[in-house]
C-alpha cells in the first residue's frame, strides 16, 4: 500500500466518510456529519481532501434556495478502501 | 489508532447503514387502499363515473396521477430525511418509476386504442411487484405479485368477468396484504 494512501485514511473522520461512502450509494452532508461525529468545516475539509485524492465525487445542488451537497464513492475510492482494509487484516492481531 | 481500532471503526460505521423498508410499506398500503376505494366507487356507482364516454378514463387516469404526484413527493421528503441511498433502494426506485412510465403510457393509448386496462396494468404490477419481493427478499410480496399473474391468465380465460373485482382481489393481494405485513415486519432499523 501507498505511503499517500496510508495517509489519506489515517484520518478517523476521512477513514469514517469512505467506510459509509463504501456501504451505500450516495449520502448528504448531513448524513456524512451525523455518521462521522465531526463538525461542518471538519467535514468540508475531509471530504475536499478526499475528492482531490479522487476517491468521492461531490455533488452540489440547490433545493429551495437551500444548498444540498451529496458524495458518492468513485471506483478508485472502493479499490482504495479495500486495499486499505486488506493491509489493516494483515496486521490485525 | 491501531489496526484493531481501525477495523472496528469501519465496521462500526458501515452498521450504520439500514435498510429501511417502511416506506416502501406505507407505498405498497397507500396504493392497495387508493385503487380499493376507486373499486369500490366505481362499482357502487357505476352511473357516476360513467357518465360520458372518456369520464371512466379521466377518473382512472386523473385520480392515479394525483396519487402518484402525491406519493414521489412524499419519497422525495422521506428520500431527503434519511440522508442516502442505497443500491438496493435506488433499483426498487428505478423500478417503480419504470411501472409509472408504463402505466401513464397504457392509460394514455387506451383513450386513443380503447383497450382493456386492467389486464395489462394487473400484469405490469404483477412483474414489478415480483422484482420487488424478490429483491428485498420478501416472500409474501413476491407471492402475491405471482398471484396476480394468475388474476391476469383468469381475465384472459374470461373477459367478460368484471374487471372491478378483479382488480379489488388483485391489489389486496398483491399490494395491501403485503404492505401491511411489510410494516408489522421487524426491520434491522
Amino acid at each position: 500500500m501507498n505511503k499517500e494512501l496510508e495517509k489519506l485514511l489515517f484520518n478517523p473522520v476521512r477513514l469514517k466518510i469512505l467506510s459509509f461512502l463504501f456501504s451505500v450509494e450516495s449520502a448528504s452532508f448531513k448524513k456524512l456529519m451525523e455518521v462521522s461525529d465531526a463538525t461542518k468545516g471538519n467535514i468540508s475539509i475531509q471530504i475536499k481532501k478526499l475528492e482531490e485524492a479522487g476517491c468521492i465525487k461531490i455533488k452540489k445542488k440547490f433545493d429551495n434556495n437551500y444548498p444540498l451537497t451529496s458524495c458518492a464513492i468513485t471506483s478508485k475510492g472502493k479499490k482504495s478502501f479495500e486495499i486499505f482494509f486488506q493491509y489493516l487484516k494483515s496486521y490485525e492481531g | 489508532m491501531n489496526s484493531t481500532d481501525q477495523i472496528k471503526l469501519i465496521n462500526d460505521t458501515i452498521n450504520k447503514t439500514r435498510e429501511n423498508l417502511k416506506p416502501l410499506s406505507f407505498n405498497l398500503i397507500f396504493w392497495g387502499l387508493f385503487i380499493n376505494v376507486m373499486s369500490i366507487i366505481h362499482y357502487l356507482f357505476p352511473s357516476l363515473i360513467e357518465q360520458t364516454d372518456h369520464s371512466a378514463t379521466i377518473y382512472w387516469v386523473g385520480l392515479p396521477l394525483l396519487g402518484m404526484i402525491y406519493m414521489t413527493r412524499w419519497n422525495i421528503k422521506i428520500g431527503k430525511k434519511q440522508g442516502y441511498e442505497t443500491i438496493m433502494s435506488r433499483t426498487i426506485r428505478i423500478i417503480w418509476t419504470v411501472f409509472g412510465f408504463g402505466w401513464l403510457l397504457i392509460a394514455l393509448s387506451s383513450i386513443r386504442l380503447e383497450f382493456a386496462v386492467a389486464p395489462m396494468i394487473l400484469f405490469l404490477l404483477g412483474l414489478v411487484l415480483t422484482m420487488t419481493g424478490m429483491i428485498i427478499k420478501f416472500k409474501p410480496l413476491t407471492i402475491g405479485g405471482m398471484v396476480l399473474f394468475v388474476f391476469v391468465f383468469d381475465v384472459f380465460i374470461d373477459p367478460d368477468q368484471n374487471y372491478l373485482i378483479v382488480n379489488m382481489i388483485g391489489v389486496t393481494l398483491g399490494l395491501l396484504i403485503p404492505g401491511i405485513m411489510l410494516s408489522r415486519m421487524k426491520t434491522n432499523e
